[in-house]
């Protein structure tokens, strides 16, 4: 289906004004939707950079900033009235539901001589049934961020690297009089997204590469009991845990320097930087449990597979995703997801706080690419770990979403 | 009434004397209400039509794009009424609609009456009782979340330094409280509407009832249900049925405050509904649920409008 | 019910009178706790914004000091400065500013020829309008997004504040036409006789007569198509994608990080995009419910 009938005269009107003379090409307009921080102000630096790319290419490219909060949903109600965007910037745990529907364009050919130019988790975000529907934008992963001053006070010379450390720092910062606590953590689904880390560090799984639901298994029960305890045992972390559900909310207790430690990504620097600017942290690595891992989030730019414009749209996400766009996400401070950008001397150019997330970079997981995602993550992984906040034991709220996910996949 | 068999003044002539006589008196109602049905037709009832067929469908975002959506009978209706979450919706809410409107209509009539009398200042206080009225519902949501905050949160301070609380409590995170605090909010911006509906009608009670009541010396109560009520019943009667659509299609408390959490505790229909719709992606099933929950308002509406009606008729 | 409360009064005076005499508090101690029930509910009403000013001006140290205190001890302005200064919430205002004119206007020119027509006039569906119309307020709004979409759609109307105009006559309209029709039918029908009487004709009586009656009617219905224009989201977020075509309340929900929020600028937002509709209404609200009626209905 096309775009209605004033884009196309629009459209025409500016390959006139702009296309002619400058590019052989056929000029076109490309309607982009990007998460609104992206494009919060007029001279944000991806209107630079898109003029940048009709200047070169001659098509036109219309922003359409909209906000994280409402992209999944603006996305369902244009897309299945057959219009939206052209090309739009996805969070990774949306595209497998999209491309399930058959709403993205298929990128695999055009994408395959690509591939070495990006890291493999992120570029496998944007994988779905053995296709390719999505280059990465940007990527990111969690660290652990550690208050220096508390740790330094409860006694502790040096930020945990494994489990047990991790628990004793946490317990040692907790100080029912001056009400203080090791750990700030997200309940619901912010607490799920944090989850997962843990889970595949205790060598459990959610689903795996064949498609298993594991999230009954040993290994994923006893990261969410080890976690669970922290709170309902240890007291280690605030009741705001209850409510936290949004990054603000995970990160307050943090900025006031009430709880010692953070589990979160790159976006919670400018957020400690904002709210506390006397605040004494440094970010590490995740404390490893059997093995190293790290979730990885981020964004992704996919096609709309009705686009009426699909070569232009081609060419807008090869160039955001190419060479230039890791330099335009350095502007926004963003992680690159350019294979180059885990080399020693491209980490070594980061900001120090910067440094520890693409460290570990190596170790990042992408969370199971599978249609059902977003319900399974939005209302079962995150109903059971609110169950486990709330004193059920941990067996028995993963048994319980261990069903219904299988019930939902179709694995009785 | 034929104004123009009268001595005295005759009818002026002008263009609307067309509506006088014969076709065009006839006509003149439906001219009058022509506008509204139009719109009413264009813009309520093709999506509400649209919204109805699709519970019977099988619409998802796959079926959506292929334009393969199937008539699936009732079985959107049986996979809604297999969803736990679906119970435990529609019991809270009925918690959630009758607090609402029994708190709402409650306080409202009590503010309605203590700021009909003519006081020094009344202007100030009608003005400041009416804010929360005006304040934008998704600014007065996001402030009451704030204020609810289980760690810096206002409301939390004011209630332990009040000594009604030892602790600060986490009332939107926790299971036995999150729809009350909710409820609490969504009073707060209801009820000046429903004060303001019934001090219109307070002001149209004729002085002279008043008077006569206060003079014969009846008492506060006595002239509150024997004179004063009956006098505003109709405005009562709508204040109720307005109070009660808005607060079952009052959305933006809840998804704004709890997203119906933790643990479906503060889940009413409409944010289930939401749920299926937007996150799931399953029309089918959301449509189902505001299907049996609209004909479920429209049931209860009607009965009361009749009860009302049967009153008025004694 | 008129027949009970004369019946009522006449057992006041029989028996009850001395009794509540007796049971009155003196004059000051019921003047005093009138006022002290006033200031109760006026504190609760109005605290809540006050303490979205008061998280507005504070500097940014103080939003996440614990415990909170009432009073900001620094106060700043540079959450105001920073959302006013260049940014788009000049053009967001302008844009709320141009649909809620619109939407109000057009929905109280068609719900008042409309309530009318439903109280005074007996027609085909005269009874059933009313009911149905209300109906139509009944299903859940955010269901009706994708047939809307369509309908936007098929028009070309997307994107575009006169899109959104059907939208939200669709939302306001029946409530307005059932408001109309509730206060035409408390203007006595004697004085539209009179008017004719006089020689107008109907439509006269209705304009010149009628119309005026009802004006608090009026204002009531428009104030609150006005303050629910406004403020509405839900469709404008939904229909409206470019940046300059954004209302107020979607400028707000901008300020909604996925990562941050920083509170200060949120509230300071709050403030601004209630501030206008604030100060329309306190400028109405004395023609919202003062002398509803007249000295013509009085009995």
């Amino acid at each position: 289906m096309s775009k209605n009938g004033t884009w196309k005269t629009s459209a025409a009107g500016i390959a006139l004004a702009v296309g002619m003379g400058m590019s052989p090409a056929m000029a076109d307009n490309v309607v982009l939707w990007v998460n609104s921080p992206l494009a919060s102000a007029p001279d944000a630096p991806i209107y630079e950079e898109l003029q940048a790319f009709e200047a070169e290419t001659g098509h036109a490219v219309e922003v359409q900033p909209v906000a994280h909060m409402e992209m999944e949903r603006n996305l369902f109600v244009a897309l299945s009235g057959g219009a939206g965007p052209d090309v739009m910037a996805l969070d990774i745990a949306w595209v497998a539901g999209l491309a399930d529907a058959g709403l993205l364009a298929d990128l695999t050919e055009k994408s395959e001589p690509l591939a070495a130019q990006f890291q493999k988790g992120p570029f496998a975000s944007g994988r779905f049934e053995q296709k390719q529907y999505a280059l990465p934008l940007y990527t990111n992963n969690v660290a652990l961020f550690v208050n220096d001053k508390m740790l330094a006070e409860a006694g502790i010379e040096k930020a945990p690297t494994n489990w047990d450390e991790f628990r004793q720092a946490a317990i040692a910062m907790t100080d029912e009089e001056k009400g203080t606590y090791g750990l700030t953590f997200g309940g619901g689904r912010m607490g799920a997204f944090q989850l997962y880390s843990y889970i595949w560090q205790n060598g459990g799984d959610i689903i795996d590469t064949e498609g298993n639901v594991r999230v009954g298994e040993a290994g994923a029960v006893g990261a969410v009991d080890f976690l669970g305890k922290l709170y309902t045992e240890d007291k280690a972390m605030p009741e705001a845990v209850l409510t936290a559900g949004s990054w603000d909310e995970v990160n307050a207790p943090f900025i006031q320097e009430r709880a010692g430690m953070l589990v979160s990504g790159d976006w919670a620097i400018s957020a400690l930087k904002n709210g506390n600017p006397d605040l004494d942290w440094s970010v590490h690595p995740l404390p490893a449990g059997k093995e190293a891992a790290t979730v990885i989030g981020g964004y992704d730019l996919a096609i709309n597979a009705n686009s009426s414009v699909p070569d232009a749209s081609w060419q807008l996400v090869e160039w955001l995703t190419g060479p230039r766009g890791v330099e335009l996400m350095r502007k926004y401070n963003r992680l690159s997801a350019a294979a180059g950008a885990t080399a020693p001397e491209a980490i070594a150019s980061l900001p120090e706080e910067m440094r520890p997330f693409m460290e570990q970079a190596d170790a990042g997981r992408a969370r199971p690419v599978v249609a059902q995602w977003s319900q399974i993550h939005n209302e079962i992984i995150a109903n059971a770990w609110d169950s486990v906040l709330r004193g059920t034991p941990a067996q028995e709220a993963m048994a319980e979403a261990d069903k219904q996910i299988k019930a939902l996949v179709g694995q009785q | 009434m034929t104004p123009r068999t009268l001595p005295g003044r005759t009818l002026r002539n002008t263009w609307s004397s067309v509506f006088e006589t014969g076709w065009g008196a006839h006509a003149y109602p439906y001219l009058m209400v022509l506008p509204a049905v139009v719109v009413v037709i264009g813009v309520v009832v093709y999506p509400l039509a649209s919204g109805i067929i699709t519970a019977f469908y099988d619409v998802t975002l796959r079926t959506l794009n292929s334009g393969s959506a199937e008539f699936v009978g009732l079985r959107n209706f049986e996979r809604v009424l297999a969803d736990p979450a679906f119970v435990q919706a529609s019991v809270n809410t009925v918690i959630w609609v009758v607090l609402n409107v029994v708190v709402q209509l409650a306080l409202g009539l009590a503010l309605a009456l203590l700021l009909h009398r003519a006081m020094p200042g009344i202007g100030f206080f009608r003005s400041g009782i009416l804010v929360p009225w005006v304040v934008p519902s998704v600014v007065a949501v996001l402030t009451w979340r704030w204020m609810y905050d289980p760690s810096v949160g206002i409301a939390n301070e004011l209630l332990v330094r009040l000594g009604l609380i030892d602790n600060y409590h986490p009332w939107l995170g926790d299971t036995s409280t999150a729809l009350y605090a909710v409820t609490v909010e969504s009073i707060w911006k209801g009820t000046p509407f429903v004060m303001l509906l019934l001090l219109a009608a307070l002001q149209l009670v004729p002085r002279s009832i008043l008077e006569a009541a206060s003079m014969d010396g009846a008492s506060g109560w006595r002239k509150l249900w024997y004179v004063i009520l009956p006098q505003i019943r109709v405005s009562f009667a709508i204040a109720a049925v307005l109070t009660f659509i808005l607060t079952v299609n009052n959305f933006n408390a809840i998804w704004l405050m709890t997203e119906g959490g933790p643990l479906n505790s503060s889940e009413i229909l409409f944010t289930l509904a939401y749920k299926y719709g937007f996150k799931r992606f399953d029309l089918g099933m959301a449509s189902a649920v505001a299907t049996m929950l609209f004909v479920g308002l429209v049931i209860a509406t009607t009965v009361y409008l009749k009860l009302i009606q049967a009153r008025e008729g004694d | 019910m008129e027949a009970a409360a004369i019946h009522e009064r006449e057992q006041e005076k029989l028996a009850a009178r001395p009794k509540s005499r007796a049971l009155r508090l003196p004059r000051q101690v019921r003047t005093g706790l009138l006022y002290l029930s006033l200031w109760i509910a006026f504190i609760w009403a109005v605290f809540p914004f006050y303490w979205m000013i008061a998280t507005s001006i504070r500097g940014k140290e103080e939003i996440f000091q614990r415990p909170p205190s009432l009073l900001p001890h620094t106060v700043t302005i540079q959450n105001y400065v920073d959302l006013l200064v260049g940014a788009q919430f000049w053009r967001y205002a302008m844009n709320s500013l141009i649909l809620t004119l619109g939407v109000t206007i057009i929905s109280v020119l068609i719900s008042v020829t409309a309530g009318y027509a439903m109280a005074r006039h007996r027609f085909k569906g005269s009874v059933m309008l009313p009911l149905f119309m209300l109906y139509g307020q009944m299903f859940p709004p955010v269901l009706l997004l994708i047939p809307f979409y369509v309908q936007l759609r098929f028009l070309g109307w997307l994107d575009s504040l006169y899109g959104l105009t059907p939208v939200y006559l669709s939302y306001m309209l029946p409530l307005c036409v059932w408001l109309m029709r509730g206060f035409f039918s408390q203007v006595p029908l004697s004085l539209e006789d009179a008017a004719r009487m006089d020689g107008c004709t109907r439509w006269q009586a209705f304009w010149k007569v009628i119309l005026p009656m009802a004006r608090p009617g009026i204002v009531a219905v428009a104030t609150w198509v006005m303050i629910h224009t406004w403020n509405e989201f839900l469709y404008a977020s939904t229909f409206i994608l470019s940046e300059k075509k954004r209302t107020l309340p979607l400028g707000l929900s901008g300020l909604i990080g996925q990562y941050t929020t920083d509170w200060g600028v949120l509230m300071a937002g709050g403030v601004i995009t209630a501030a206008p509709i604030l100060l329309v209404f306190f400028f109405l609200q004395r023609h919202l419910v003062s002398g509803v009626g007249g000295g013509a209905v009085k009995g």
